[in-house]
């Protein structure tokens, strides 16, 4: 696992770590100074793109503007930060694009479900939309771990399962005519912040305290680093893998009902391709695909990135095809520069 | 409305069923009755369900042919409806009802099949005239006039706004021959209407994207009165994002399709036009026009089918 880690594979021969070093042995060698260093990147890099688009982008500082990116950055900060657990300990979720079309669907049958008082049923689609979620993610944990298959087939596999419940349970049709005092919460907003982002701060805010502050939290990290290792030790590996699935799966459930709060339908087609950018924003973050290394203020600049970049763009002017290539090249270069960032950030 | 267990339960005894009916296959031919394949788009979305439904429910209406549906996961999955055309062709049906992926790629298997003495109607989508008079085939065209319609929904917007009316249109997925007409159609009735185009994107038909995308182009122009979209689902973004931005029924918009998902927006007065081209109608005319070229029937050019305006406060 250590091999694959840019930040080992690509260091030069008298840096003053060792390679036999093992993973918790690495993270403590990390001093404060590097930890801001790490995050520091990639959020120098997002404030420069601000400045940037506060000069060249008209309209982009007017306070509608940053409402406008606030919203359209929660869903897929949501998702990114269940998928920053995932990729911590060396896996990946494909499925989550089709997952909260599933949870979507789901909850949004139970919030139409006729004869019940609005609150009861908003109550009982919350909890639906993020059991649907953690259930897919346990499937998914359970079967990678249990038997040891890559989690990237897996989840590819559920990918498909779950596009193909979500088409099945309402025959393809679009759920709308949800209760007003549901649709409500989708625009509303404390303080001029986005109530929906807010949900979205809170997770990370936990995500991140889970992360670093528990014992589960250096858990994930190590089995990152080196599973063998923490399994030698006397560790119950299992658990945890099934564990960061579900966690993705929660994320997910909660993102498909703020998804329908939002838009005021649930629709089976919803979700393509999320998994992409929830996995972009979490390597543009630095968390490396390997495993082991990385945080969700990473993540949380990382989706901010990509909210900014495709918000200053537009307002920019520039077209389409245009805006799809500089979003790319951005993520290739935004991994690049985190080679160098990690290299540095040993030295130090 | 059933519950998802109840669907679930529904899945396995259909996969039996489709079993089957594949069996049973060999028998319905021995009736002498037409065959006819069906070849769809992506049954994951509304609009293509509607139209196997109705063509399904056609077939059992008139009982006079057998149909074979097949459809396909994606909006672009050109190689599964090709597959189907070849395996058609293989089964020796009587005739083709085609809703092409692509106006030009299928082409080729369909000059095959009827090289091979099959039937072959197009609907939805045209054939691309180029591509057809390469392959050396002459078939009809059965479907609606996207332009026009798209023409017809975006006049009620030059109407509403009156000359000079600051307008936005969000598109389909570029490269989609019916995506293209429909901007097309908009272009018409802003030229017309002389109206003020601002600015035109894509946001692929998805609801997700048209909301995020309009909230982006009313920052980068808070002065926009219209909205044209190329289809409802996109519509249906759009009209969030204006309820989003506090600006409801001051900016005006219109559609194309006349999904359910927007009939709401038409009572409220938050949309106020789109277009009916009786999709799930189309399949099942497609059928019609393929029985009659079988008793004999010689069938040209474009077969235009109905379309028709939906506004706001009634027809």
């Amino acid at each position: 696992m250590m091999e694959n880690d840019p930040a080992t594979s690509s260091r030069p021969v008298e840096a003053p770590v060792p390679s036999s070093a093992t993973g918790a042995a690495r993270n403590k060698r990390y001093t404060l100074v590097q930890r801001v260093l790490r995050e520091a990147g990639i959020g120098i890099a997002l404030l420069l793109m601000i400045l940037a688009f506060s000069t060249l982008a008209p309209h982009f500082t007017d306070e509608s503007n940053i409402t406008n990116i606030l919203t359209q950055v929660t869903i897929n900060l949501i998702m990114a930060t269940g998928m920053t657990f995932v990729i911590l300990v060396g896996g990946i979720d494909l499925s989550v694009g089709s997952v909260l079309a599933f949870s979507a669907m789901v909850g949004g049958l139970v919030l139409k479900t006729e004869g019940l008082p609005v609150p009861v049923a908003i109550i009982l689609a919350v909890l639906s939309s993020v059991l649907v979620g953690m259930g897919c993610g346990f499937i998914n944990g359970f079967i990678a771990s249990f038997w040891n298959v890559p989690s990237f087939i897996v989840t590819l596999g559920m990918l498909n399962v779950a596009r193909g419940a979500a088409l099945e349970v309402t025959n393809a049709r679009t759920l709308f005519e949800f209760p007003n005092e549901f649709n409500a919460f989708g625009t509303a907003s404390v303080l001029g912040v986005p109530a929906i982002f807010l949900v979205a701060l809170a997770l990370v805010i936990v995500g991140w305290v889970i992360l670093s502050r528990t014992v589960f939290g250096r858990m994930i990290y190590a089995i990152g680093n080196n599973e063998e290792a923490v399994r030698l030790s006397g560790h119950n590996t299992f658990y945890y893998k099934v564990a960061v699935f579900v966690i993705s799966g929660l994320t997910v459930g909660i993102g498909a009902i703020i998804y329908m709060a939002r838009l005021t339908i649930a629709s089976p087609i919803l979700g393509n391709g999320f998994e992409l950018n929830a996995i972009a924003a979490v390597i543009i973050g630095g968390t490396s695909l390997s495993g082991g290394r990385g945080s969700l203020i990473g993540t949380f600049l990382g989706a901010c990135l990509i909210g900014v970049l495709a918000d200053g763009l537009i307002l920019m002017g520039v077209g389409d095809f245009v805006r799809q290539m500089i979003t790319g090249g951005v993520i290739i270069l935004a991994v690049i520069v985190d080679t160098y960032r990690a290299r540095f950030a040993l030295r130090v | 409305m059933n519950s998802p267990l109840q669907r679930c339960c529904r899945v396995l005894a259909l996969s039996g069923l489709a079993l089957s009916v594949v069996s049973f296959g060999v028998n319905a031919q021995a009736q002498k009755k037409p065959v006819i394949g069906l070849v769809m788009k992506s049954l994951a979305n509304e609009f293509f369900k509607d139209m196997e439904e109705g063509a399904v429910k056609h077939a059992a209406e008139r009982g006079d042919l057998t149909l074979i549906p097949v459809g396909m996961h994606s909006e672009t999955d050109i190689d599964t409806q090709i597959n189907a055309v070849e395996n058609f062709i293989t089964k020796k049906v009587d005739a083709i009802v085609v809703a092409p992926a692509d106006s030009r790629a299928l082409v080729p298997p369909l000059a095959r099949a009827i090289q091979a003495g099959i039937v072959v109607i197009n609907i939805d989508v045209a054939l691309d005239q180029a591509a057809k008079k390469q392959a050396g085939v002459d078939l009809a065209f059965v479907g609606p006039d996207n332009r026009a319609g798209a023409k017809m929904s975006g006049d009620v917007l030059a109407k509403t706004l009156g000359p000079g009316g600051k307008v936005v249109i969000i598109e389909g997925n570029p490269g989609a021959d019916n995506a293209q007409q429909r901007k097309l159609g908009f272009d018409d009735a802003v030229k017309e209407g002389n109206l003020v185009l601002l600015d035109s994107r894509t946001a692929h038909w998805e609801t997700e994207e048209a909301n995020t995308v309009f909230s982006n182009m009313l920052t980068a122009h808070p002065d926009i009165q219209g909205v044209m979209a190329a289809n409802d689902s996109m519509a249906l973004g759009v009209v969030k994002a204006i309820d989003a931005a506090g600006k409801s029924g001051q900016i005006k918009v219109v559609g194309f399709d006349n999904i359910p998902a927007v009939q709401p927006l038409l009572k409220d007065g938050k949309m106020i036009a789109t277009v009916d081209q009786f999709g799930s109608k189309m399949a099942a005319n497609g059928m019609d026009y393929a029985m009659k070229a079988l008793q004999g029937e010689k069938l040209q050019g474009w077969i235009k089918t109905p379309i028709k305006l939906v506004t706001a406060g009634g027809n």
